[in-house]
């Protein structure tokens, strides 16, 4: 629901001129650091900003964690809002550094890429990208959508990944949000890519309660959710595997400014990248959203006690 | 905007919109049957209760206010409730539609039998009526045009309400304004929208008229 919510916003584009009407800051599309900054500098600080969900803030603090960690002078700007406030505000100057998703932000800076593929997507955003902004080398963290069957349909079917899904074609009944029907990701794809045709699709809502209830309930076998949800874990459903690649790799990915780019930067996300795995970072999300902890402290916590933070 | 009501236009006319399972004219029918079954149920259960009460004059604080809360509950609350309960269905959509569509019945059928003069009634009684036959010949054909109101109410309520089956996976005209706003299709929400309103206005008509034709004897 996360990621989605981000991206969903990029469709708001009516409430943009407004809200960059009253904050003259980011108004301004030609940041003042882009042209010719080969070597950034941290050394002035650095501002995080962070969208409107809990995952985003989330990787926003341990952002935090790790850059004041190696020295860095950090404030944290939480919940500013979607992709179209964060990004003009990234280029204005306001803030230096953001937890951005692969596909989700390739797709807005390039809504036509084909890319889907990990190495792909970043070799395509490094183009797509207007100047005075970079993404560093993304982590293995990923909030992507997924598939999802119960361990008992999984069992009956042999299903593992999505290519088996053919074999029970005209069977199978699969509950997402009713854009899923017409989506690439979605059945537009699974039917071109991999041949799959269900025996009926149910218009429900995306990784809800709805969607997640009629998984556990039977009432559809194949349901639409994101590799975080925490619920995944806690009923042990599975998530079938994507072998052609048809979902694109969400996975985190630092986008900053290049003033801000320097290799003490580089060298604190990419450790931070390398440690976090998508299984954890659905655990910070739940400890926010279920056990209603603090982001920060979450985020600080992981970091201690993943030896991120001494 | 004028290009948006122009594809509207095209949208509500196009032949190839009316055919078929997803079809305006099969999404109809749906919203027709959704409704008046859902109204038909509320009617089984609040015009009995709204008699009753308002006959013995017994329990009519406790049936307004419970009446108050039905009105005051979220339908799309009750619907994922009864959802996440009972799996999916259309016992949900059924559920929230009657929950909607009683209170407005039962209040106005005891408005409209606290109305009737107790002059009346009692002459009634006095001519030797039993207490159902008081209901049946002298309170019930008095009662009869808040009763109306009532039911008209609740259709209204239910009609414009019915699109909550689309949230839930099932068809009628919330279809387009789901898949609509899903899919960034603004012709197409707008479209079911208009549907709706043209549905709930033309039912209300319907009744209204009905309603002329059953009092056309009667002076005001």
């Amino acid at each position: 629901m996360n990621r989605r919510t981000l991206l969903g916003g990029l469709f708001a584009a009516a409430s943009v001129p407004a809200l960059a009407a009253c904050s003259g800051g980011i108004t301004s599309l030609e940041g003042q650091g882009s042209a010719g900054s080969g070597g950034g500098s941290s050394k002035d600080g650095i501002t995080i900003g962070t969208a409107n969900f809990t995952e985003n803030q989330v990787l926003g603090y341990l952002y935090a964690a790790v850059l004041q960690e190696a020295g860095v002078k950090v404030t944290v700007r939480p919940n500013l809002g979607t992709r179209e406030i964060l990004i003009p505000a990234l280029k204005g100057g306001d803030i230096d550094l953001l937890p951005e998703y692969q596909g989700a932000l390739l797709h807005y800076v390039a809504p036509k890429a084909t890319a889907t593929e990990e190495g792909e997507m970043q070799n395509a955003l490094t183009i797509a990208l207007p100047s005075g902004l970079q993404v560093l080398p993304y982590g293995m963290a990923e909030d992507s959508d997924a598939f999802v069957v119960t361990r008992e349909t999984a069992r009956k079917y042999g299903l593992t990944s999505l290519a088996d899904l053919r074999k029970q074609n005209g069977k199978l009944v699969i509950g997402a949000a009713p854009e899923v029907k017409k989506r690439e990701v979605g059945v537009v794809g699974l039917k071109e890519v991999y041949g799959v045709e269900f025996k009926e699709f149910k218009s429900l809502d995306s990784s809800g309660p709805l969607v997640k209830g009629a998984l556990k309930k039977g009432d559809v076998d194949v349901a639409n959710l994101f590799t975080t949800d925490t619920d995944i874990q806690a009923n042990d459903w599975v998530v079938l595997t994507d072998p052609k690649n048809l979902i694109p790799g969400q996975h985190v990915v630092p986008l900053i400014a290049d003033r801000k780019a320097d290799s003490t930067v580089r060298k604190a996300l990419a450790e931070l990248g390398n440690t976090l795995t998508t299984a954890q970072l659905t655990e910070l999300n739940r400890q926010v959203d279920k056990d209603k902890k603090d982001p920060q402290d979450v985020a600080d916590a992981y970091a201690k006690e993943h030896g991120l933070v001494k | 905007m004028y290009e948006l009501f122009k594809n509207l236009g095209a949208w509500l006319v196009g032949g190839e919109q009316w055919a078929g399972p997803d079809g305006i004219a099969h999404r109809l029918a749906e919203h027709l049957q959704y409704s008046l079954l859902a109204t038909l149920i509320a009617t089984a259960i609040g015009l009995p209760l709204g008699l009753l009460i308002g006959h013995t004059g017994k329990g009519a604080f406790l049936a307004i206010n419970l009446a108050s809360f039905g009105r005051a509950l979220p339908t799309v609350g009750l619907v994922v409730l009864v959802f996440l309960a009972g799996g999916l269905s259309m016992l949900p959509v059924y559920v929230a539609l009657v929950a909607l569509a009683v209170p407005a019945i039962v209040t106005n059928t005891y408005a409209g039998m606290t109305a009737v003069d107790p002059d009346v009634k009692d002459a009634a009684r006095g001519q030797g009526m039993r207490g159902h036959q008081v209901l049946l010949q002298v309170e019930l054909p008095l009662a009869l045009p808040l009763i109306m109101t009532g039911l008209r109410l609740a259709l209204i309520q239910v009609v414009a309400t019915a699109t909550i089956a689309a949230y839930v996976s099932f068809g009628g005209l919330g279809r387009y304004v789901f898949d609509g706003l899903a899919q960034r299709d603004l012709v197409q929400v707008l479209g079911g929208a208009v549907l709706v309103a043209v549905v709930a206005v033309a039912l209300d008509l319907a009744l209204s008229a009905l309603q002329r034709f059953l009092f056309r004897h009667r002076t005001a």
